[in-house]
């Protein structure tokens, strides 16, 4: 059983690394920090991923794809704060939780629409909405949550 | 899981199911859904061991407050057709 401490604090580690820079770090960077030597630090990102499922490794590697509400890998959420497009949001249901990760700021999600790729923007501070474009955007679940849907939910 | 311009756009998406008809959620209960109390502790240093663990159970309760409590919504198994 992985120790709690040490499972908190590379989830932090992580998650601090995503916040301040945009990337989430390598397991060798993780097991640096922690003291742990390469093949340690890749354990311990299994660990931590295992510990937190909604997140995930891209498949066949141990590099991070997602951590939400952000994403190592790319994606049509665009999140930019204090006029730097750093960050992507892991999809656009998570884009609206990104706000918690940057206190006291203004944090902007950009992404095309999947219809006619034409822009939606929101805008928000502190969990508040503070800007939406156009004031008609909404969230869609497309094939609901559960394994049991056989699609990824998060599209 | 995306935003749209419009429940209109959505409906237009070349992989829009029938079924996701009840898939819409507004943009103010999506914050709020997003925005539960765990959601607030992302940042702190137990959140992994003390607050991740309540998300499961916050997700349902509001999604049970906004009505939202289908199997597509709730991720349950959907109930037997025969």
């Amino acid at each position: 059983m992985p120790d709690a401490r040490l499972m908190d604090q590379a989830f932090q580690r992580i998650m601090r690394s995503l916040v301040d820079t945009g990337r989430a770090p390598h397991y060798a960077e993780l097991g640096r920090a922690f003291d742990l030597g390469a093949e340690g630090g890749r354990g311990l990102l299994r660990d931590v991923m295992q510990a937190y499922p909604i997140g995930w490794l891209h498949p066949e590697t141990d590099y991070i794809a997602s951590f939400p509400p952000l994403n190592n890998l790319p994606t049509q959420y665009r999140i930019t704060v204090r006029g730097e497009q750093r960050w992507f949001a892991q999809c656009g249901f998570e884009a609206t939780s990104a706000t918690w990760l940057f206190p006291g700021e203004t944090v902007r999600v950009d992404a095309p629409c999947l219809d006619c790729a034409e822009p939606v923007m929101v805008e928000m501070r502190d969990g508040r909405i503070t800007r939406v474009d156009p004031p008609s955007v909404v969230g869609h679940l497309a094939f609901g949550f559960g394994p049991s849907r056989g699609r990824p939910h998060y599209l | 899981m995306n935003l749209f311009r419009s429940e209109e756009h959505a409906r237009r998406w070349s992989q829009f199911e029938p079924r996701s008809e009840q898939g819409f959620i507004s943009l103010t209960d999506l914050a709020d859904f997003f925005g539960t109390e765990s959601r607030r502790h992302m940042l702190d240093a137990d959140y992994l061991s003390s607050w991740y663990p309540h998300r499961a159970a916050e997700r349902r309760a509001f999604l049970e407050q906004i009505g939202k409590n289908s199997p597509f919504w709730m991720g349950t198994p959907d109930p037997p057709t025969s």
